[in-house]
């Protein structure tokens, strides 16, 4: 009668050594026990009521438990509820799962990060009765629930239509003024305070994802009708920064209209309409707004960087093209990573500063206008190619220096055993002219590293792995080499293009590019690498 | 096993009967099993003692008196969840008990039998037992048609299968002979198996507690429900100058006339207030909103306060007429804006949240013994719109603990030894109670930051304590079975409110300090008079356990929720429910009204916060009190849910603003 068992009771008092138990007992106690257990449970039901709470927890049956005077069952305190599990092949007994754990894991274990501190945070649940859309309320689409009882009724017919309810968007007064006011703020810009405190709310205010889809038909539609007033075309651009800038919402579903608009602003040919308009600066922002585009959504639109990179390549090879969209081009390259510049600038930089180079030279281009627009396209070009080598030299292990100094005492000698692609593409690297005027310093340093063998023998071992992994990559490597120098005794020049035209294979890389660079741009290049680096070539 | 002694009880017993004849046959064979005694023998053991017991129990009318009283105290006792089942066997046993006592004639012991447990059944069977109050002789039990259909019937009691269990254990545990005589010859057992059924949901019982008995004696006593006079909001109302004098005198004929004796005095007594008032008047230009809200309060009667109360400080009497002068007017067409206070990174600890009248204090009591307070003006500052991306990235997070310059961004009060249950702020945010599992309230200053008493005086944990609506006085509830009032300056309670059957969950004042009302595990509500202790109310139709309790700002109505999420709107004047409200799906852990009383706000497990309409449907009563229920159902207005936070506590400011706390729980 009992829902304790008579066989259990038996059981435990077995295993406190009670053996002689007469049989009369056990129905008695089992009764007994049930109703200690409820009454337990009863307590412990209260003690979690009055915690707020609606799952029962080890902590409110020990609070029964003393609460009746027993002492409490140790050995189970945890901060959440206990996790039962079924036992299989029976319809109601479960168990605590208790995981084997190894003393030594528990040990190891790095120290857990300290629990956060209680706070209490602030948020209107509700405005006069409305829920505003904000992070810290439930999503709208959660709330307007109603539009269920309509399905029903279709279905009641028997006929399952799956209705669906146009989307009725409604604007709440609020952000209907909040629209009006920061459009007309960036249409008149009067105030250039309150412009910057408008853009300061856009970044950081977290209701404002409704107006999302009307922000970035205005910037669209603005851009369009507006390509020749430059103070507005900025203000938009800096808008759709900040609602970039703003974690609150969700911009994803209207990039594709923003795209456009901000291309637009890179590589149009022309951006206002005075000379003292500063439209470089507006393609430099914007192609800053692309790079952030694609860096954030480039993993959800993964067409999204290669269409911009088409079309700014596009720009940028097309001759018939104005310098200015040629620069923004340049610029939205730049702005996507040296990688891009690499893979796509970088081949095309020979032939492209043969054209440049007349438009540059007081001589051959008579309108200064032109030739200023020659010298941007000039520096743009520099800095994107600079930053890509500083990039590439970013990339070095700190163990080149040691090896390259070997390279400096073996005078020449490729020694297989030290080798890695860097370190024989460094070799390389060497036979230019102005790192022999380091040769003279190289050798009193490494000097100071005392030893030889020493200093041989380090970056040997710690390469090891790598030389016996890939002895093919090697030998072939060295052919390159030795094709590489050969080449270079033919003459400057030649050498130059093949390895830009090159700059796109992975085993080519700083090292190489660099004289290329500089073969090109001069010692301006040597701006861009860092200066342990740098110390080499001069 | 004596056998003669057996023998002698079963002649004494036959004897005693008058069954003369069996006498004589049971000494024939007797004589008989002298002879051969291996038959006799065989008598069981058991059963010997049973004959032997049975005879020494048969001897007097004390035993009725002394077995019933261990049944009902064992009722008494027993678990709350099977409770109302086993006290349903004690109505029936009772009266027959009572009615036994008659027919063999000890008409003395039966009735102070009678009267001695007569309060337990009036609630309930009222009429039934005046009627038989009048049985005084066994001729009369014959001849009333009553009593003879009782003892001629057996009553039908519905049980779960563990009620039933536990009945026949207790019987046979304490050899109730008496009892079990009484239980098997006049009780039908109808056991079913699985859960016990609610209290409400037996037919039986619903039509003795609700139908014909409604008129019990506690809930006829008379209850003042009326406001105080000279309140706040009276004043205000004054220094309007709009309503009108003959409006205050809708109520009761007998309350209104405490009301016009009170007029004279106060007259004088206010002169200096009202003065001072007056001046402030030119100022109202909110004065439209706050007249017609003051209009609803001004239909109560007033009432003169059972306690003596405390003076107000006059520029807190100024900050607070100057709130209700900007009180914004709500109804069912202008909702109340919420604001909602987060608790973050509880890790399951928050036991309970308070939070103070304006609402710039809140509150915490947690499972660590804890008290911590958070003063929200000042916080309101550094609250960055990021909290929920703080529960999923630290570094956020981290952040924002990193700009409050790494300290504590609350007060933190210690000194319980145990989960604090309950916090609450007095009305003018300078005193803070907390209770505990440590079975002790403590008050706390918070303007000193620091513990100033100890009340020590339950034997259990305290579970509920709350501030009187003016200060100074204090209700708390226990799991003692107890509430108790206090005064914050004594620390000895001054009054003990016993008579809920189980744990007193919840307490919270009447708007004119003259009652309190409790909610317990036994499922009722009560009313308690503040000045004699005495029960005047009691609630019956929860269906589990009270966990909130709200009382109208004009005092009329009141509320309560309950485990399951059960809202139910009472009338203390009559003592009825006037509608249950359905709509939470889980505990609702907090009600409140609004100032003036036309929307009630509930906060429940189930993450939502409702917003319910009180006028439409108290209105209707007030015309035709016949009216059922079920046509003037509150409407709900609004749910408001939150994303994942259970809303523990509600609080209307005095300018109608809600607010709410809670804590995030991201399982939920």
């Amino acid at each position: 009668m009992s829902i304790v068992p008579k066989e259990t009771i038996e059981v435990i008092s077995q295993s406190i050594g009670v053996n002689n138990l007469s049989p009369d007992v056990l129905p008695a106690l089992a009764a007994d026990v049930e109703y200690r257990i409820r009454e337990i449970m009863q307590e412990a039901i209260k003690c979690m009521r009055h915690s707020k709470r609606t799952t029962l927890s080890t902590d409110d049956v020990d609070a029964a438990l003393s609460l009746r005077g027993v002492e409490p069952i140790y050995g189970f305190a945890s901060g959440d509820p206990l996790r039962f599990k079924r036992a299989a092949g029976h319809k109601d007994l479960f168990y605590i799962e208790e995981k084997d754990v190894e003393f030594k894991d528990v040990i190891e274990a790095p120290l857990p990060k300290a629990p956060l501190d209680t706070a209490v945070v602030a948020h209107w649940l509700a405005v006069e009765g409305v829920q505003p859309a904000i992070p810290e309320n439930p999503p709208p689409e959660a709330l307007a629930m109603p539009s269920d009882n309509r399905k029903t009724e279709y279905k009641e017919d028997g006929v399952p239509v799956d209705i669906k309810v146009p989307v009725k968007h409604v604007l709440s007064r609020e952000l209907q003024l909040y629209y009006d006011k920061i459009t007309e703020l960036t249409v008149n810009r009067s105030n250039p305070l309150l412009f910057k405190e408008a853009l300061r709310s856009l970044a950081t205010d977290s209701g404002i994802h409704p107006l999302v889809p009307y922000f970035t038909y205005f910037v669209s539609d603005e851009v369009a009708r507006n390509l020749n007033n430059f103070p507005l075309l900025f203000a938009l651009m800096r808008l759709v920064w900040s609602l970039l800038q703003n974690t609150q919402i969700h911009i994803e579903p209207y990039l594709h209209q923003l795209m456009p608009s901000i291309v637009t602003c890179i590589v149009a040919k022309r951006l206002g309409n005075r000379l003292s308009d500063n439209h470089w600066e507006l393609r430099d922002f914007s192609a800053k707004l692309v790079a952030l585009i694609c860096k954030r959504y480039g993993r959800v639109y993964h067409n999204l960087q290669p269409r911009v990179t088409r079309t700014l390549l596009h720009a940028f090879l097309d001759p018939t093209k104005a310098l200015p969209q040629h620069y923004g081009a340049i610029q939205g390259l730049a702005a996507l990573g040296p990688g891009v510049v690499r893979l796509l600038v970088l081949p095309n930089l020979e032939i492209y500063l043969q054209l440049l180079e007349p438009e540059m030279q007081l001589e051959k281009q008579k309108n200064e206008m032109k030739r200023l627009e020659a010298w941007r396209v000039y520096g743009a070009l520099m800095s994107a190619a600079g930053l890509c080598i500083y990039e590439r030299f970013k990339f070095l292990p700190v163990s080149l220096s040691p090896s390259t100094r070997t390279f400096l005492k073996s005078k020449w000698k490729v020694s297989t055993t030290l080798s890695s692609k860097r370190k024989a593409s460094l070799d390389n690297m060497m036979t230019q002219p102005p790192a022999k005027r380091l040769m003279t310093d190289g050798p009193t340093r490494s000097m100071s590293a005392n030893s030889l063998p020493v200093g041989t023998q380090g970056p040997a071992v710690g390469h090891e792995t790598g030389v016996s992994s890939a002895p093919h990559g090697l030998q072939h490597n060295e052919n390159m080499l030795r094709a590489s120098g050969r080449r270079e005794m033919a003459g400057g020049q030649g050498k130059t293009s093949v390895a830009l035209d090159q700059a796109w294979k992975e085993d080519l890389d700083a090292a190489r590019l660099l004289p290329s660079l500089f073969e090109c741009f001069g010692e301006r290049m040597f701006s861009f690498t860092p200066s342990p680096e740098l110390s080499f070539f001069l | 096993m004596d056998e003669e002694e057996i023998e002698k009880a079963v002649v004494a017993y036959l004897k005693k009967k008058g069954f003369k004849q069996t006498e004589l046959a049971f000494q024939e064979e007797q004589q008989h099993s002298n002879n051969n005694n291996s038959a006799n023998s065989q008598i069981d053991p058991d059963i010997t003692k049973k004959i032997l017991s049975f005879s020494q129990f048969e001897t007097g009318p004390e035993r009725y008196q002394e077995e019933y009283s261990k049944l009902r105290s064992w009722a008494y006792s027993s678990l709350d969840l099977y409770k109302h089942e086993l006290l349903r066997v004690l109505y029936p046993v009772f009266i027959h008990c009572f009615m036994e006592l008659v027919a063999r004639g000890h008409i003395q012991e039966a009735r102070a039998f009678f009267n001695s447990y007569r309060e337990d059944h009036e609630m309930t069977h009222l009429r039934d037992l005046q009627k038989l109050e009048g049985v005084l002789s066994p001729s009369h039990l014959e001849e009333m048609e009553f009593a003879h259909s009782i003892r001629l019937s057996k009553v039908n009691i519905k049980m779960c299968q563990y009620s039933y269990d536990l009945l026949l254990q207790y019987l046979h545990k304490t050899e109730s002979i008496t009892m079990l005589g009484i239980i098997n010859e006049r009780i039908n057992f109808q056991v079913s198996p699985g859960q016990p059924g609610s209290i409400s949901d037996d037919a039986e019982v619903v039509t003795l507690v609700a139908s014909g008995h409604d008129a019990s004696l506690i809930n006829q006593k008379e209850v003042h429900w009326g406001l105080l006079e000279d309140s706040l909001e009276e004043r205000l109302e004054k220094a309007g100058g709009s309503v009108p004098d003959s409006e205050k005198l809708d109520g009761d004929p007998k309350e209104g006339e405490v009301e016009e004796n009170k007029k004279s005095v106060e007259g004088g007594k206010q002169g200096a207030s009202l003065k001072k008032l007056k001046k402030d008047k030119v100022g109202v230009a909110t004065g439209k909103s706050s007249r017609t809200e003051g209009s609803t309060v001004a239909t109560a009667p007033r009432v003169k306060p059972e306690l003596a109360l405390p003076a107000i400080p006059s520029e807190v009497e100024h900050s607070i007429l100057e709130d209700l002068r900007n009180r914004v007017q709500l109804s069912n067409a202008a909702l109340p804006s919420v604001s909602f206070y987060t608790f973050v990174n509880t890790h399951n600890g928050l036991n309970c949240a308070s939070i103070s009248h304006d609402g710039s204090l809140v509150a915490g009591g947690f499972s660590d013994s804890s008290l911590k307070v958070w003063d929200m003006a000042k916080l309101g500052q550094q609250t960055g719109p990021s909290f929920l991306q703080g529960e999923t990235d630290s570094p956020t997070n981290e952040h924002v603990l990193g700009s409050s310059g790494g300290r504590r961004c609350y007060t933190l009060f210690q000194g319980h030894s145990g989960p604090v249950y309950s916090a609450s702020f007095s009305p003018y945010g300078d005193f803070l109670l907390s209770s505990s599992s440590d079975s002790t309230i403590r008050l706390w200053s918070t303007k000193l930051n620091a513990n100033l008493v100890c009340y020590k005086g339950h034997n259990y944990p305290v579970w509920d304590v709350q501030f009187s609506p003016v200060g100074h006085y204090f209700a708390s509830s226990s799991h003692d079975r107890t509430a108790r009032i206090w005064s914050i300056d004594r620390i000895q309670p001054l009054r003990i409110m016993a008579g809920h059957l189980s744990d007193v969950d919840c307490v919270q004042w009447h708007a004119n300090c003259n009652y309190i009302a409790t909610g317990s595990s036994d499922k009722t509500v009560r009313l308690w008079d503040v000045q004699s202790g005495e029960c005047v109310r009691i609630f019956i139709g929860h269906r589990s356990m009270i966990l909130s309790l709200a009382m109208s700002p004009d005092g009329r109505y009141m509320a309560s929720g309950d485990e399951d999420g059960t809202v139910m709107m009472w009338d203390l004047s009559s003592g009825r429910c006037i509608t249950p409200l359905v709509g939470h799906s889980s505990c609702v852990w907090s009600l409140a009204f609004s100032g003036e009383g036309s929307l009630l706000a509930s906060g429940s497990a189930d993450c939502t916060v409702k917003l319910w309409d009180v006028t439409t449907s108290t209105k209707a009563p007030l015309k035709d009190e016949n009216k059922s229920g079920s046509n003037n159902r509150l409407r709900s207005l609004k749910t408001l849910p939150t994303k994942a936070t259970p809303v523990y506590a509600l609080r209307f400011s005095r300018r109608n603003l809600l607010f709410a706390a809670g804590a995030f729980s991201k399982s939920a």
